[in-house]
């Protein structure tokens, strides 16, 4: 058996897909594809298939780690050719490698956040408003959690999961640079976007790529 | 589509992923490249919609034709509806995202009565007049077909034409007929007419119908040339018939996620108040090495992990032993997972039986329709309560603790006996249970009743019978409630009201339409989800148009009235359901058709063959 890990790329229409409908399409892909993964034992069998960080709907990757474990010595040229052929369109595997580093490893994810606003100038007064309000260190923003039991709001300090963020306009869309905190401490990008936004008063298509994953001491996750 | 429109749309509806296509599998073709371009439309939800065997057969074989492309077309929910009409985005096709409104051929799918009103939604959200004579151009033409156009006439104002019966080969027919005439440059009446020649299609504009002073009618009378009974179209044998080797495999997740592969076509039972039961005849298997071979290509290309073998009674597949035994010898390696719904556990080997349980026990389901055996043989369910409550020991013993049963309201000759009886049969599978030595320590049992109301449908024998009027339901309701004096006993009633319409529609006639219509403009849509049914605009368009409800729900029809469908013949004979509706009325039994072939006529659809009676015979 051999931990191996895929980079998983989505985008376009397949940004739509969920988490939980990925891992069924992924069920499906590896079964189509014909390949020998190892299979849990427990009362109900399946592809043991793990996506090590959940990427919200609507957001596109670069590449999304997904763990397996093959039961034969497939290489991997040909784990990414025969997956590439059984996926619907959108989702594809960057790259094949052996799992390097533990999932819990992973500590910050970096991304392109582009909001597209009416106009340029529109744009510049809105990258100077986000740069003071990062600065200010007091950006928060109120995010669904639990109390116990009981379901309430919960302020969350963005700028504290904010590692490092750059404003930039590109005519008449606002494109933050950013990495933000990723795993279980994560802070999901359109929950900044959408903080500067109502802070600002703009009502901006937000587009959200995520690129990559870092370790805490910023080497790559691999 | 507008991409930034749409993905604005996209980014605030629920489950974006209905709405956006590029699902494997689905076909693509150059649009420039085809003749004619078909939207078929399931007037529901995508999940539901994606889960119907009968457009994925329908949507691989229009698009195996190099001349026709074929795309998949779903009723948006009230939200993605919403977002729609406020942002001028018009009802589009999944595959190319085209407006619904440029393609030649619209089908509709009518499964369900309550779906009426999705289609006529669904012909607006496209930016086309609903009705069909207001729709003057070639194209599109509007086509529908499914089990309702077996009664067509209360939408007979909004489709151009209907095709009854099995699509595999009349879909093909008329699309061939409307390329002629596309390129040949005729005007809608000229195809129509020519239309109307085909075996199993039905073009209700070319019929008139004149009532009576009291509402029924009196006669329907063909015009152009249009035959005075139109035949539903079968596919003779379903061997060499078409089965796609490939279907869409949806990213989101559906009713029904999994392939499904027909193993035989009608049924041997004769419930009396099965729709199915009867519309579907003659008996037709496909053989086992088929199905087997068709299963395989079907998992290869979809990477399913599930197969639902597909009929309306498993347990009367005349070869089942052998297809099973086929199917594990393979899908126990690949771990794939055998189902065998609506499946009679009583006389099946049991090292099968373990087999395909598998490790997934979901709960045991029956069933028994009615409460007394006087009334079980009055709708001819031939079930006894023995049989129910010896395969409920056996499943108890197997392990099971949990078991539904599924009763009617309201049949034909109910008394308040018969729905106590419904609580007592089920006081006795849960007695069953506790007279099980080896049941599980510490663990009750659950019995589940679920009790829907009875629906009199065409094509059946009870087609005559008039439903129980709301308040005889409610209180059948009630007494049924109030006659479970165990919490090991559950209830859940399916809604009155809803059946209420659905018995409206089912045996309407054409005066219905404007109803209809305008019940959908007040804003009826999804009327078979409760919450969205809306039965209080119901009531204001029946009462705005000066009907009755009870016209259509409640009445008795006497054998010699015309019933608004009398034009259309599928297989089965007037005077053959004449004769069970008159059985039923004395509580007389008949037997399966294997047993002793009860002279349906069906038979005469497929050249006198029925695999029921071959059996038989044997």
């Amino acid at each position: 058996m051999r931990a191996v890990r895929l980079w998983i790329k989505k985008e376009g229409r397949a940004k739509y897909i969920s988490h939980l409908d990925m891992n069924r399409c992924f069920t499906r892909a590896v079964r189509r594809a014909g390949l020998n993964l190892w299979y849990t034992e427990g009362f109900n069998p399946h592809p043991y298939l793990n996506f090590l960080t959940p990427l919200s709907l609507g957001q596109e990757s670069d590449g999304e780690p997904l763990d397996i474990r093959m039961e034969d010595d497939t290489s991997d040229d040909e784990i990414r050719t025969r997956l590439n052929a059984s996926l619907p369109e959108g989702v594809s595997v960057a790259r094949v490698q052996d799992a390097v580093r533990k999932p819990a490893e992973i500590a910050f994810a970096s991304y392109t956040v582009r909001i597209e606003l009416d106009d340029a100038a529109q744009a510049e007064a809105f990258c100077d408003r986000a740069r003071a309000l990062l600065d200010s260190g007091e950006l928060t923003a109120e995010k669904p959690g639990k109390q116990g039991h009981r379901k309430v709001m919960k302020q969350v300090r963005l700028c504290e999961k904010i590692r490092d963020i750059q404003v930039a306009a590109d005519g008449a869309c606002v494109v933050l640079q950013a990495v933000l905190h990723a795993g279980n401490d994560m802070l999901n990008p359109a929950l900044l976007a959408d903080a500067l936004q109502k802070n600002i008063g703009t009502d901006g298509l937000v587009r959200i790529r995520r690129h990559a994953f870092f370790c805490a001491d910023m080497t790559p996750f691999e | 589509m507008p991409d930034k429109v749409m993905e604005r749309i996209l980014a605030a509806v629920q489950k974006p992923g209905r709405y956006t296509g590029g699902e494997l599998n689905s076909v693509v073709k150059d649009k420039h490249a085809v003749d004619l371009r078909y939207a078929f439309c399931f007037p529901d939800t995508y999940e539901i919609g994606m889960s119907h065997l009968g457009m994925k057969i329908l949507y691989s074989l229009v698009n195996a034709r190099p001349d026709a492309w074929c795309e998949r077309v779903f009723a948006p929910w009230t939200d993605m509806e919403d977002a729609m009409r406020k942002n001028g985005v018009p009802l589009y096709a999944l595959e190319s995202g085209d407006p619904v409104r440029d393609f030649d051929l619209i089908g509709f799918t009518l499964q369900y009565e309550l779906s009426y009103t999705n289609m006529l939604n669904m012909l607006d959200l496209a930016g086309l007049p609903v009705r069909s004579a207001d729709r003057t151009a070639l194209t599109p033409i509007v086509a529908a077909g499914g089990p309702c156009v077996c009664n067509a006439e209360p939408v007979h104002a909004f489709v151009d034409l209907c095709m009854l019966g099995e699509g595999e080969e009349v879909t093909n027919e008329v699309i061939d007929l409307l390329i002629r005439h596309k390129k040949r440059g005729s005007d809608k009446q000229t195809f129509l007419r020519e239309a109307a020649q085909i075996e199993g299609v039905y073009v209700p504009s070319l019929y008139d119908v004149s009532y009576n002073a009291d509402g029924t009618v009196q006669a329907v009378t063909p015009k152009d040339g249009a035959p005075a009974t139109v035949r539903k179209r079968i596919v003779s044998d379903l061997d060499t018939m078409f089965c796609p080797d490939e279907t869409v495999v949806p990213s989101v997740e559906v009713v029904h996620d999994r392939t499904t592969t027909e193993i035989f076509r009608g049924c041997i039972r004769g419930c009396r108040f099965c729709q199915a039961g009867f519309i579907y005849r003659p008996i037709r298997e496909k053989s086992p090495d088929v199905i087997d071979a068709q299963c395989r290509a079907i998992c290869d290309a979809t990477g399913y992990d599930e197969i639902s073998l597909c009929s309306l009674s498993s347990s009367d597949y005349t070869q089942m032993e052998t297809l099973i035994r086929k199917l594990i010898s393979w899908t126990d390696d690949q771990k794939i997972n055998v189902a065998l719904p609506s499946l009679r556990a009583d006389n099946f080997p049991k090292d099968l039986m373990e087999k395909l349980a598998g490790v997934r026990r979901s709960s045991l389901t029956f069933a028994p329709e009615a409460g007394t055996q006087r009334l079980r043989d009055a709708i001819n369910k031939n079930v006894t309560e023995d049989e129910v409550l010896h395969t409920a020991k056996q499943a108890f013993a197997g392990g099971w603790t949990a078991v539904k049963l599924y009763f009617m309201l309201g049949l034909p000759t109910e008394t308040d006996t018969d729905v106590r009886g419904i609580a007592d049969l089920a006081q006795k599978v849960v007695d069953a249970y506790y007279a099980n030595p080896d049941k599980p320590k510490g663990k009750g049992v659950t019995v589940s009743i679920s009790a829907s109301t009875f629906v009199p449908k065409p094509f059946t024998p009870f087609q005559w019978e008039a439903q129980d009027d709301l308040d005889t339901v409610l209180r059948k309701q009630t007494l049924l409630r109030e006659s479970i004096h165990t919490r090991k006993v559950s209830l859940s009633c399916h809604h009155a009201q809803t059946s209420r319409l659905e018995a409206v529609f089912a045996r309407g006639d054409r005066k219905l339409a404007d109803v209809l219509e305008s019940a959908w403009r007040m804003g009826c849509r999804f009327d078979g989800w409760d919450d969205q049914f809306r039965f209080d605009l119901w009531e204001q368009a029946f009462a705005q148009a000066g009907m009755s409800m009870s016209f259509y729900a409640n009445r008795r029809r006497s054998f010699d009235e015309v019933l608004p469908w009398d034009h259309l013949d599928y297989g089965v004979s007037k005077a053959y359901l004449r004769r069970e509706n008159e059985k039923a009325a004395e509580s007389r039994t008949t037997p399966h058709c294997r047993e002793r072939c009860g002279g349906c006529g069906a038979d005469k659809m497929n050249g006198g063959k029925c695999d029921a009676r071959c059996k038989a015979l044997d």
